[in-house]
């Protein structure tokens, strides 16, 4: 399972993954550090586009692709962003992904970040919480981005003109790629009982501990 | 792994005659495709319900065929943009499909008024909601709670703590998100046949857990367990770029693993996949029978091991 945890890039991570260092372009190299539904034009450039549910094809964003959850997609895009200083412009346009309304989400996120649950608040999505990041994830989100609303235009010569224009307006992001690592699942163990699963022969099964038991 | 026996009773569900639940080996899977979901190439008008009727009427009637041959029921999957869709998809639904049918929609007014709909024409016993979660709201839960439809899936998926653990926390007592456990919510919201669906996340985000989580689920609750596992495969990129017979047989392992790991029903993705999942389910089944046959579980009358083998 992918986790983003805690993430300043330069500081020691527990299971840092090593062979993801930040290049002296701004960003991580390799960029983007998270897989997902997108397509990578120039790292170097200022803006990074959300298509959220409508499949636009753009030309010179740093990056580009849809978004269609207000969970794990947003999560991905934040740590996509974070980690490349180039982008200071999100856009978010296409058309929003009706009930779970990620294009609002995101914008919520970046307007009033999470609760102690980590529900985004003051989204309109339907399950809109961020379980990977830290809050300094988010609060780097906040501060290094600003988000164009143009959520429902699909013109692809339209966004490119605001991708033209952001592009020319900014500078990179004064600080190091905050860094997303792929931590280990944390492994445990568990008591067992006597097996709810009965397989014949004398052999159980705990489900909960999911080991096989055999009797005497 | 689904060679077993649960300790706890296995409760059954019946759905318009289509039985859901009990031991593993006992029943057929129940296979679910879905029509008019969003992409659907059939659709021409995703708002108003327009649609290829004669296309529509041929990929039903070839999920009825696989379940008649095969012996694993089929329910319709019934997915609308809105209830105007939703009410011309029901429409032309009773005139070709007979058993049981899911309401779904991303969109919660949607589908709390389409339970309405189906309340107020007589066919709410024929309908399951899709579904209660942690995202059914009190205006969802208010207009749900008017209808007739008695059966529903509940989404076990919990965001504040992803996993095995979390998915049971959400049932039973709401976890850290939500004040009672889903379970008791639905049946305060008059559901009494209940439905577990592990929720599967894209994978690489911890879709597999969605295969422990079903038998965790059925040994703890002996409530009947499915899922969408077809999600799974459509989120996995690599895939993505790989001929359409390496996606099938994917397609195909997915259910089998899911139904290897206690499900009960699979929602198995577009119903242009019942001729990839039908014969692999059947399989499953059969093989399960097989393995349990000494472990005091009869398969029904209905089952593939009578039909196929």
């Amino acid at each position: 399972m992918v986790v983003l945890t805690k993430t300043a890039c330069g500081k020691k991570d527990g299971d840092m993954t090593a062979e993801q260092k930040h290049d002296s372009n701004g960003c991580l190299d390799p960029w983007p550090p998270v897989r997902g539904d997108y397509h990578v034009c120039d790292p170097m450039a200022r803006v990074a586009v959300v298509t959220l549910a409508s499949p636009i094809t753009v030309q010179r964003a740093a990056i580009f692709g849809q978004c269609k959850t207000e969970n794990l997609g947003v999560e991905k895009i934040v740590a996509n962003v974070i980690s490349n200083c180039n982008i200071r412009f999100l856009i978010l346009c296409g058309l929003e992904s009706r009930g779970h309304m990620p294009g609002n989400t995101i914008l919520a996120l970046h307007r009033n970040g999470i609760d102690g649950q980590g529900r985004i608040i003051g989204s309109d999505g339907a399950i809109p919480f961020i379980q990977n990041l830290p809050v300094e994830a988010i609060r780097r989100f906040q501060d290094q981005v600003e988000l164009i609303d143009r959520i429902g235009l699909v013109d692809a010569l339209q966004i490119e003109e605001l991708i033209a224009r952001y592009s020319q307006i900014s500078e990179p992001y004064p600080a190091e790629p905050f860094q997303v690592v792929k931590r280990k699942a944390v492994t445990r163990l568990i008591a067992t009982g006597p097996g709810d699963l009965a397989l014949g022969a004398g052999v159980f099964m705990d489900s909960s501990a999911w080991i096989v038991l055999a009797g005497e | 792994m689904n060679m077993f026996r649960f300790n706890k009773e296995q409760s059954v569900v019946n759905v318009a005659g289509v039985k859901l639940g009990g031991q593993p080996g006992e029943l057929p899977s129940v296979l679910c495709g879905t029509i008019f979901y969003q992409g659907h190439n059939i659709v021409e008008d995703h708002n108003r319900g327009v649609f290829d009727r004669k296309a529509a009427e041929g990929l039903i009637a070839r999920q009825a065929e696989l379940s008649l041959e095969t012996g694993c029921p089929g329910i319709l999957h019934i997915y609308s943009r809105s209830i105007e869709a939703f009410s011309r998809y029901l429409d032309f639904v009773d005139g070709v499909w007979t058993g049981p049918f899911i309401i779904d929609s991303a969109d919660a007014a949607t589908r709390a008024a389409a339970a309405a709909l189906v309340s107020e024409i007589g066919y709410a016993d024929r309908a399951i909601y899709n579904s209660i979660s942690v995202a059914t709201d009190e205006a969802e839960a208010l207009a749900i709670q008017g209808s007739e439809v008695d059966s529903a899936i509940i989404l076990a998926y919990n965001p504040s703590e992803p996993g095995v653990d979390g998915s049971l926390a959400i049932l039973e007592t709401g976890g850290q998100i939500c004040e009672k456990g889903l379970i008791e919510r639905a049946k305060v919201l008059g559901f009494s046949n209940l439905l577990i669906d592990p929720a599967v996340l894209p994978i690489g985000s911890g879709a597999g857990a969605a295969l422990r989580f079903s038998v965790a689920a059925k040994a703890r609750l002996g409530i009947p367990v499915g899922s969408g596992i077809h999600n799974a495969v459509s989120s996995w990129s690599w895939l993505s770029e790989r001929d359409k017979s390496i996606k099938r047989s994917c397609d195909a392992s997915a259910a089998a693993m899911q139904l290897l790991s206690a499900a009960d029903f699979l929602l198995y993705g577009p119903i242009e996949l019942a001729d990839t999942i039908f014969p692999a389910a059947a399989l499953a089944d059969i093989l399960v029978a097989e393995a349990v046959r000494d472990l005091d579980i009869v398969p029904a009358e209905t089952h593939p091991l009578h039909r196929l083998v």
